[in-house]
Parts: C-alpha cells; sequence; structure tokens
C-alpha cells in the first residue's frame, strides 16, 4: 500500500511515544481509497463536457473525413465505396483546385505577413497608458466581430468601380484610375485586396494577443534598457519584440489558420472567379454544388493538414520560450 | 480481489462498455442522425409545418388567415439562397428534418429528381389541369416526377430605359439583335449613356442565365436533349452570344465594372439609376417592383419591357422559376402539401401581387405563375405592364426542354467563370467557349 495518511487517520501513538503503522481492516482501506479518489474525479467531471464536445463535433467528424477522403462518396453516383488515392488524385488534376492552391498560398502570406506587421505597433501603442484607451481597444475589436459576409458586402461598395467610395473620390479628385477596375481584372491585385479586407477583420484579435504579451514584461527592463543608453527603437528591438515572440506566434498561428480557411471575402466580392477563388471555396463547390462529397474530405483534410503544417513551422521558426 | 489503485475485472468491463456506449452515440451524432423517418405524420390539422424560403414571409395576417381555415400553423424561416441550397443537400444526405417544405430551384431540378430528395407533387396535386395554366410547371419535370411547384413566374426580359432611348434618337424600339446591337452604339456616339448596356459580368449564375437567353436570341440553344454542347461553331448562336457579350464589354457598350457586378446590383445600382440604359437579359416584374418604385429607382415610370429582339423578330423568353416542393425527411408532408396548394393557388398568387390591397400584398412578390392571376391583374391595372408580362408568360420556354441535367450546377460553374475570365481578357471567347464545352462533354458523358 503505497499511499500516505495524515497522524490522526493512519497512525497511531504508541504507549513509548513512537508512531506505529495502525492495524486497518479492509472496509477502512476502501473507505480511504473512496476518500481519495473522490477529489480526483472532480477535474475529469469538470472537463468531461467540454471533452465530449471536442470528442462530438471535432475528432469523430475529423476521424470520418479522413476515413471517408478514401472513399467515392457521390450522391449522384452511389453507393459509396473503397477507392483509394483517388480523390486526391482527381484533385490534383483538377485545374479550378489547381489554380486555388496559388490563390490561397498569396492569401496565406499576405494575410499573415500584413497582419503581424500591423498589429505589433498597434500593440505597442495601446500598452501605453492613454486616454481613451478602452473605447479605443472596443472599436479596435468590432472588425473582428463582424461576419465575414457582413464585410464583403460592406467592402462591395467600396471597391465598385460603378461608383463606389474609391472610384468616386478618384473621380472627385480628378485622379485617373484607368478603367477604375479594382477587383477581377488583375489577380495579385484583386487577391490584395480582398486579403485587405481580411485583414481588417483579423488584425484586432492578432493585436489584443500581443497586447497580452507585452503587459507580461516587466517595467524594470526598460528602465534598464534606458539606464544603458537604449533609446525608443533600441528597447523596442531588444526588449519589447523578443519578449513578444510568443504572442506574436500565437497571433501569426490565428492568422494562418483564418487565410487558410477564406472564403466569405472571396466569395462576396469576386465570385466564382478563378482569379481569387479560395480552397475552401473549391470544397464548397465540390461538397455541395457537385455533391462529391468524398472529393470535399478529401480537400478538407489536404487543407488541414497544410493548415497545420504551416502553423507548426510558424511556431518553430517564431515562438520562444520567455522566462521572467 | 479489490484493490485501491488498480480495478477489477468488473469494473473494466463496466468502463469498457461505456466507452463503447459513449463512442457510439457519438458516432450516431456525428453521422447526423440518420434515423428520421423517411414518411412523416400524415396530420394535417393542429400542426406547424417548417417553410424555408430566400425571402421575407408573407404578411402575418394572410398567413394567420391560412392558420385559421387550415389548422395549420406556418413557421416561416427566411435563408439566403446560397444557404438555402447547402442546408437542402446537407440535410437529405444526412436524411435529417430540415424543412417541411422548402425551395426548389429550376436549375437543380435534374439533379432533385435523380437524388429523389423531394416528394413528387403528382402526389398531391393534379399536375395536368395545372399546367394549362402554370405553363411553367414543366421546368420542374424530371423523369416524369414534379418536383416542385412554382410559386411565382420568373423568365428573362428585356428592359430599356425607354426616356434615354428617345433622347438618344430611337424611336422605334429594336425587334432585332442587329437593331438592337446598332441600338446601343447610338446611346453611346450621341453622348446619351456613356455605357448603354447592363451584362452582370460576375462570376456568378446571373451571367450563365445571361448567355442561355442571349443564345436563344441569336437563335439557338445550349444543350441539346442528350446534354451535349450545341455552340462550338463559330457559327452557332452560343458561340455567337459568348462574342456578343464579350464584345460588347470590349467595345465600352458596358461599364468596366462590371466584372464583378451580379444581376440584382445591375438591377439596383445600374438600371435603377439610369447609369445604363437596358439589361438584355433582366427579370420579369423588375419594372414594377423596382424600377418604378421612386424610393429605390431614379428612373420611375421611365423603363419597360422590350419583346426580346432576336434574329429576324422578337424571339421568346426563357423561364427561370422559383418553385416550392416537400423534402422526403419533411415531419408532415401532408400538411405541406396543404400550404403548396394554398401558396401557390392562383387567388392566394393574386392577394400577394396586390390584387386584394395593401393588407395582403407581399413585396418580396414579382409576378404569380397562374397566367389567369396574371391577366387578371393586367385587367386590373394592378401591375406594371400587365399585359406584355402576360403576353410573354404565354409564349415563355424552359431553358433546357427537358430539364435541367443532373449535373447542371457543375456546368454552370463552367459557364460563368469561363465567360466572365473572356470579360476580363484573360482567356479569348474562343478559349472560353472550348473550355465550357469541354466541361459539358466530359460530363454529358459521365466521366
Amino acid at each position: 500500500m503505497t499511499a500516505s495518511a495524515s497522524p490522526g487517520q493512519g497512525r497511531n501513538r504508541s504507549t513509548t511515544g513512537r508512531f506505529v503503522p495502525m492495524q486497518r481492516t479492509p472496509d477502512d482501506a476502501s473507505q480511504v481509497a473512496v476518500r481519495r479518489r473522490r477529489p480526483d474525479l472532480l477535474p475529469f467531471l469538470l472537463i468531461a463536457p467540454v471533452v465530449i464536445f471536442i470528442i462530438g463535433l471535432a475528432l469523430v467528424p475529423a476521424g470520418f473525413t479522413v476515413i471517408q477522403s478514401f472513399f467515392t462518396v457521390d450522391e449522384l453516383d452511389p453507393p459509396a465505396r473503397f477507392s483509394g488515392l483517388n480523390n486526391f488524385v482527381q484533385l490534383f488534376h483538377d485545374p479550378a483546385v489547381t489554380s486555388s492552391v496559388g490563390n490561397t498560398v498569396l492569401y496565406v502570406v499576405i494575410g499573415v505577413t500584413l497582419s503581424t506587421v500591423l498589429a505589433v505597433p498597434m500593440a505597442v501603442l495601446l500598452q501605453s497608458a492613454f486616454r481613451g484607451r478602452s473605447f479605443v481597444i472596443a472599436i479596435l475589436i468590432l472588425p473582428w466581430a463582424l461576419p465575414g459576409v457582413v464585410e464583403g458586402i460592406l467592402w462591395t461598395g467600396i471597391f465598385d468601380s460603378n461608383g463606389g467610395l474609391i472610384s468616386s473620390l478618384a473621380s472627385t479628385l480628378h485622379l485617373s484610375t484607368g478603367t477604375g477596375v479594382l477587383l477581377g481584372q488583375d489577380r495579385l491585385l484583386t487577391i490584395a485586396l480582398i486579403e485587405l479586407v481580411q485583414v481588417w477583420q483579423i488584425t484586432p484579435l492578432s493585436v489584443l494577443l500581443i497586447l497580452a504579451a507585452l503587459q507580461l514584461i516587466p517595467g524594470e527592463l526598460y528602465e534598464a534598457a534606458a539606464i544603458d543608453g537604449a533609446g525608443p527603437w533600441r528597447s523596442f528591438r531588444s526588449v519589447t519584440l523578443p519578449l513578444a515572440r510568443p504572442g506574436i506566434a500565437v497571433a501569426m498561428v490565428q492568422a494562418v489558420i483564418a487565410t487558410f480557411n477564406v472564403f466569405d471575402q472571396p466569395f462576396v466580392l469576386n465570385g466564382a472567379a478563378s482569379t481569387a477563388a479560395s480552397l475552401t471555396m473549391q470544397t464548397y463547390y465540390i461538397s455541395f454544388q457537385n455533391l462529391n462529397f468524398g472529393q470535399g474530405y478529401a480537400l478538407s483534410l489536404l487543407i488541414a493538414v497544410a493548415t497545420c503544417v504551416v502553423s507548426v513551422v510558424v511556431v518553430r521558426v517564431v515562438y520562444r520560450k520567455v522566462e521572467l | 480481489m479489490r484493490t485501491i489503485h488498480g480495478r477489477s475485472p468488473a469494473s473494466t468491463r463496466s468502463a469498457r462498455m461505456l466507452a463503447a456506449v459513449a463512442g457510439v452515440v457519438l458516432v450516431t451524432s456525428a453521422c447526423g442522425g440518420s434515423t428520421a423517418s423517411s414518411s412523416g405524420s400524415g396530420q394535417t390539422t393542429g400542426v406547424t409545418i417548417t417553410v424555408a424560403l430566400a425571402a421575407d414571409p408573407p404578411p402575418a395576417a394572410v398567413l394567420a388567415a391560412f392558420t385559421q381555415q387550415s389548422g395549420i400553423t406556418v413557421n416561416w424561416v427566411n435563408i439566403d439562397w446560397d444557404s438555402l441550397q447547402t442546408k437542402i443537400s446537407a440535410a437529405a444526405t444526412a436524411k435529417t428534418f430540415f424543412a417541411d417544405a422548402t425551395d426548389v430551384d429550376w436549375s437543380r431540378v435534374g439533379q432533385l429528381g435523380k437524388l429523389g430528395w423531394f416528394v413528387p407533387m403528382e402526389k398531391y396535386i393534379d399536375t395536368a389541369a395545372t399546367k394549362a395554366d402554370v405553363p411553367q410547371l414543366s421546368s420542374f419535370t424530371s423523369d416524369g416526377h414534379v418536383v416542385g411547384v412554382p410559386y411565382d413566374a420568373s423568365f428573362m426580359v428585356t428592359t430599356v430605359n425607354e426616356d434615354l432611348f428617345t433622347r438618344a434618337g430611337i424611336t422605334a424600339m429594336p425587334k432585332t439583335m442587329t437593331e438592337y446591337t446598332s441600338a446601343l452604339k447610338q446611346l453611346k456616339s450621341k453622348g446619351v449613356s456613356q455605357y448603354p448596356l447592363n451584362i452582370p459580368f460576375a462570376a456568378a449564375e446571373g451571367l450563365s442565365t445571361y448567355w442561355y437567353q442571349t443564345t436563344n436570341a441569336f437563335g439557338g440553344t445550349v444543350l441539346d436533349g442528350t446534354g451535349k454542347p450545341q455552340f462550338t461553331d463559330p457559327g452557332s448562336a452560343g458561340y455567337q452570344a459568348a462574342a456578343w457579350m464579350v464584345d460588347a464589354m470590349k467595345t465600352g457598350l458596358v461599364p468596366p465594372g462590371n466584372i464583378n457586378v451580379t444581376d440584382s446590383q445591375g438591377e439596383q445600382t445600374l438600371m435603377a439609376k439610369g447609369q445604363v440604359a437596358t439589361t438584355f437579359s433582366d427579370y420579369s416584374g423588375v419594372v414594377g417592383v423596382l424600377y418604378n418604385d421612386k424610393t429605390q429607382s431614379s428612373v420611375p415610370s421611365k423603363t419597360q419591357y422590350l419583346p426580346t429582339p432576336g434574329v429576324d423578330r422578337p424571339t421568346v423568353n426563357l423561364s427561370n422559376p422559383d418553385g416550392i416542393g416537400i423534402p422526403k425527411e419533411a415531419k408532415y408532408p401532408d400538411a405541406a402539401a396543404k400550404f403548396i396548394q394554398w401558396f401557390t393557388s392562383a387567388q392566394t398568387q393574386q392577394d400577394f401581387a396586390g390584387l386584394s390591397g395593401p393588407s395582403k400584398t407581399w413585396s418580396a412578390y414579382t409576378l404569380p405563375s397562374h397566367l389567369s392571376a396574371v391577366q387578371k391583374l393586367a385587367t386590373a391595372g394592378g401591375l406594371a405592364q400587365g399585359q406584355v408580362l402576360a403576353d410573354l408568360l404565354k409564349t415563355s420556354k424552359p431553358v433546357f426542354a427537358g430539364g435541367a441535367p443532373t449535373w447542371y450546377p457543375k456546368f454552370s460553374n463552367a459557364v460563368y467563370t469561363n465567360l466572365h475570365a473572356a470579360a476580363t481578357g484573360s482567356m479569348s471567347t474562343d478559349q472560353a467557349i472550348k473550355a465550357i464545352a469541354a466541361v459539358a462533354v466530359s460530363l454529358s458523358s459521365g466521366s
């Protein structure tokens, strides 16, 4: 028996004043065990609902997705049957999918870079105390709280070449914008502008994540840096940036996940056009337009794997453990 | 023997059993629950049915009157069209209840007919008798079964801003494609309209239907009865239609920004604001509900329907109506059928269209699917250019004579993505036509 007991419970004082182990009956032993096991169960009970939710709504469907991606599951061509890697092979031969791979890579590169570059200075600014700081944070979070479809519709009015905000401003200021077409004509410009809308949405969360990391940095470090003659820029490079790396890494990972799964903004702003269609849009078309769920599962799986791989790379490159 | 840290075989068995049960429960729930009955209740009174359509509900008083007369309460759910199609597919695939009555779009009739996701409506409605007064019912027939019943009469029409045409000196409205194209050039050259023509070139369904109507105007069809493409020859109607549309963009007849304009955006921001003079393939009813509405339009009473120009005379119009049907997993299919009978009746449609006063008028409603209802509206003067619409409706025909093919959504995707690409200049019209044809050949051959 490995369990230790408190003096009053497990040990008796002998007549010589020494403590000797108390003789236990089997009933005593089980009571002790019950007393000991009750508090052990509590944490499991507390997290059980979340675990069940995650298993039921994420892991089990994810498992099904993995399995079904190796099957032909086509509502117009029943029954479902094992087809090995056929779904994956078909995807690689689908020009719409291969074109979307390139588009999605651009979304990820532009989105992650831009949201991080914008979020770091914004977080640094918000770290300093100023009047109305809470209000600014509340305003900042608004784009993140808006649904992507709403943002897409909102920005349609800005980018619309037939009298949108930008073309109207250009016209008022007598500036030439060529044909005035911002979306749909040039692939890189279209993707950059659409991703700008998503960056507007995801940057607030990045700011908050980095701000949380900045607030853990002790003020003494900045004082020490100042004593050593470091100016604001040197303090930022040598104190702020290295110590904010955990927050920056988490912010970049959320940006990677969001940009890999971009759907609403290109769907609303550019329709199904191959100039800017993303991989998740192709998943939608394959699954719910063509009803070829097997290929849809396979593409979902590929997106999930790619997201995980890039996220791991980002964490390995950017994340550094900080001990203060 | 029990130990404190170990487990007895009995408890291990229990734990395994529990885990197994939990696993089965989770797997079942993850599969979406395939235990829903495919034959719902026959109850038709004292029930609440869910009706899911991409529209705001009809007036509450009208629905309340239906409840009073039938004992059926209607729970109306407004879901945008794209989400609605996704939900219909997801629910039918998982064999779960989604709604008792929902949208059946003309373009998905072939697909839905083959899948058997909807209850055949001939079980509830005398389709042969209905067809005489509802000509567009044929658009909802697949393999001899009626998948849904049209609740409005949507068909493609040509709309013109008569004021702009007159200012450009065009007194006789064009009857042929040649005359129509000349009129467009005249509108531009006279400086009356910088960009006279609205073509919604966004890569969306509206671009496909525009091409079908234009192909029809050039005297042909897109696919034959077996689904083979009829537009690959440069002399074919489909090829000429695509070239005409793309050239209109390249020669400045269409606003450059239309690359990303959808059909509804074009109606609201271009035609209704007088920025363009005409839309070749517009929607029936739009003059009354949008262009003549002073709250949304700056050109009230200035637009009109034009019998769609053809090769040597005006051509017929293609229909793209909205229908309503009963999913196989409906809880109360018989009650839903009663609702559909009422909802698609000529009397209810007249009420929706405004013939019985504003309290029964449904603002989202465009045009009755019953010829008799349209005729009554036209006679009563309650419909903008009612007689013109009634005449066009009589001769309107389905886009695909044999019903939309099962693979229509994929084909349409190829149409609008490639025509969009041709309009942007990233591929030629010829390349776009070849790409669309390749998809059609592949799909129609079953590969």
